[in-house]
């Protein structure tokens, strides 16, 4: 029971991560159906960036909590802005090019970001400073921290945030009109390049600060770290059916869910084998994925 | 007909004249080490060991009257991009290659390597099989974790007085090899191994693992793989209040572990070869790097330093620079002063002496542990 109980904690708490970030991958496709390959270096980018300004604002002595929160929202800011450079120079000019450019460019974008990042600070591991404690308290046998429940409550909160932005307001409207027909929404007087920047700035803006969680709770950051994770995050977009919101967070769950369960309970050499068997199961049955509605354009 | 000749004869000439012309040319030396991805910083310091050896042969006027000069390339840390490295480096006109850090990658380099009959010395690569392949180009400036697994086994069994012991490794062929050594040894010396899996490198979580390996209680939790998985590991360990002793092997031995895991790391054992600053042969060296650099010499940069100094008395012993008069010098070195101790090969190509000590983290640095002495007891290395 006790192992069951932390097995649950773990998945939920990588889940977590892997919700957030998946929610960028599937905004962005559900919009200009685009597979973000660069998305995960994006989360990167956000970790980094919340790493420099909170150790800009240490060496200024400023309070860890001011300064966390800062760092948080600048990280937000500056991330959700390079989303939009990113949209702007490397996939707008793309967008009514054949799938395939585009998705080459991603890559390409994904590239660079870690290359630029590996430039810039260099090839080794930053580390975040220690500031939340690994003080916890003791449940049912199993040993929870308190910066665990703060994770998955943080995500759930911006999850909820960005379920209320998507279907509460005028921008959310437009996206969701986006997500059906981009020219009929053109036509209805909608300006289809804002609400795509305004896409691809929040989702950019949650990886970021996915990103700083992550090295908040880990610590140790690299220019690589992107990469699995965003993998991890793609497949739980998928899994959720791509392009569904409720989708991607269920589908980060599921995914983070199945890794504890399966390195605890089976084997850790077996977690990707179990993971990627549910997901092709999955799709067998429902090859739009979980909440997936819409048929899947063939890439 | 007489144009064509002509022709077909130039670039010969030009061959020629440009051989002649560049006698003066210098040595190259290939390092192939991970100069990208996840372990760059580990392959970018081995480079810079190498390049402190290559400029103190320099400034005292190089070998044969030539200067050396280091090729790095980048092998990933990864196989496929291991063979193309060291095709590019053989293309290049290398003579010979000191380099390597992971041991997937280096497999791969050695037997391509050994098809261009270019010697290579390894210098950070433990994995056993790369000189029982039965190339004779092939050798190695550090210990191979057949002996290193032994020894971590002797530690848990005989310092620890551990009754039982997990074993955990990444998968690579480095960890891989080193854990099933660790465990054999482990039997053998009567400790339980009461669980032997493998992690996913890059997944930052690993407390579903360790939830798992804490309720099998174990003395010991032994992670064969490398530093930014050790550091996770150390820190969710002690954040899931896990009691085991935790240590690792040589790969865990760096500073970023103390770094990632915080107060998570203390008591953390690393078994090693020595570190720069704790062998006395070392100490100009560790001063010349950290001028160059401006930070401390990594652990594997000592041997990338040795690996290029005993190819350049290989070069000066054969006075050729033809590799294959290199590989042939390099089998007939004996007690080579290297700053790792004196260097002779073995058959095989390995150190026919090699040394590992253990490592502690201890207020948030590591100082030195514990070593074997002559009688096969545990002594304090300081």
């Amino acid at each position: 029971m006790s192992e069951f109980l932390q097995l649950l904690v773990a998945g939920l708490t990588t889940g977590s991560f892997y919700a957030l970030i998946a929610l960028g991958y599937t905004m962005v496709y559900g919009i200009v159906r685009l597979i973000n390959f660069a998305h995960g270096d994006i989360f990167m980018v956000g970790a980094f960036l919340g790493w420099t300004v909170l150790s800009a604002l240490a060496a200024m002595h400023m309070p860890w909590g001011i300064a966390l929160l800062l760092a948080v929202l600048l990280a937000m800011a500056l991330t959700g802005g390079i989303g939009v450079v990113i949209e702007r120079f490397a996939y707008q000019p793309l967008l009514s090019a054949p799938r395939l450019s585009i998705l080459i460019t991603a890559l390409g974008v994904s590239l660079a970001l870690e290359n630029g990042v590996l430039l810039i600070y260099g090839p080794g591991f930053e580390t975040y400073p220690h500031l939340v404690s690994t003080a916890g308290f003791v449940i049912g046998g199993a040993q929870i921290s308190y910066v665990q429940i703060g994770i998955i409550f943080c995500s759930l909160a911006l999850m909820a945030a960005l379920y209320l932005f998507v279907h509460r307001t005028f921008m959310g409207t437009a996206m969701r009109a986006l997500a059906v027909d981009r020219d009929a929404a053109r036509l209805m007087g909608i300006d289809v390049e804002r609400v795509i920047q305004t896409t691809f700035f929040v989702g950019s803006a949650l990886a970021a600060v996915a990103g700083v969680m992550e090295g908040l709770y880990y610590t140790e950051i690299n220019f690589f770290m992107g990469f699995i994770v965003g993998l991890r995050a793609f497949t739980a977009a998928v899994l959720g059916g791509i392009g569904n919101i409720p989708g991607a967070m269920a589908g980060g769950l599921i995914i983070g869910l199945l890794e504890a369960f399966s390195a605890g309970y089976v084997s850790s050499r077996w977690t990707d084998v179990i993971v990627f068997a549910v997901l092709i199961g999955t799709l067998v049955i429902k090859p739009t994925g979980l909440f997936g509605e819409r048929v899947v354009e063939r890439m | 007909m007489i144009k064509p000749i002509l022709y077909a004869a130039l670039p010969l000439m030009l061959a020629g004249g440009a051989t002649a012309a560049f006698a003066a040319d210098p040595i190259k030396i290939g390092v192939t080490a991970p100069l990208s991805g996840s372990y760059a910083a580990a392959g970018i310091d081995i480079v810079d060991g190498g390049k402190v050896a290559a400029a103190k042969i320099n400034a005292a006027g190089g070998v044969l009257g030539r200067q050396i000069v280091l090729v790095p390339e980048d092998d990933g840390c990864d196989a496929q991009m291991g063979a193309q490295a060291a095709q590019k480096i053989a293309d290049d006109g290398v003579v010979a290659v000191a380099g390597s850090y992971c041991s997937g990658a280096a497999l791969p380099e050695v037997t391509a390597l050994h098809r261009a009959g270019i010697a290579y010395v390894l210098d950070g690569a433990t994995n056993p099989k790369l000189t029982e392949l039965g190339l004779d180009t092939v050798f190695r400036t550090i210990g191979r974790d057949d002996e290193q697994g032994p020894f971590a086994a002797n530690y848990i069994a005989n310092y620890l007085h551990a009754k039982t012991a997990a074993v955990i490794d990444d998968n690579t062929t480095y960890s891989k090899g080193l854990a099933d050594n660790t465990v054999e040894a482990l039997k053998k010396d009567g400790v339980n191994v009461v669980y032997y899996d493998a992690i996913t490198p890059g997944q930052m979580d690993y407390s579903a693992v360790l939830s798992h390996v804490a309720s099998l209680h174990p003395d010991v939790i032994d992670y064969t793989g490398y530093f930014a998985e050790a550091g996770l590991i150390a820190k969710q360990a002690a954040a899931l209040h896990i009691k085991a002793k935790m240590m690792g092997g040589d790969a865990t031995n760096d500073p970023t572990l103390i770094k990632t895991a915080g107060p998570g790391a203390e008591g953390w054992t690393s078994t090693t070869a020595p570190l720069p600053q704790f062998l006395s042969g070392a100490k100009d060296y560790v001063t010349n790097y950290t001028k160059a650099y401006g930070k401390a010499p990594g652990p594997y940069s000592v041997y990338e330093y040795d690996a290029v100094a005993v190819i350049a008395q290989a070069i000066a012993d054969a006075k050729s620079v033809d590799p294959a008069a290199i590989t042939a010098a390099l089998h007939k070195i004996k007690d080579f002063p290297g700053i790792t101790g004196n260097i002779t090969f073995n058959e095989k190509g390995d150190r026919a002496t090699a040394v590992y000590i253990t490592i502690d983290v201890k207020n948030g640095e590591f100082v030195a542990g514990q070593k074997l002495d002559a009688d096969g007891k545990w002594v304090a290395v300081q």
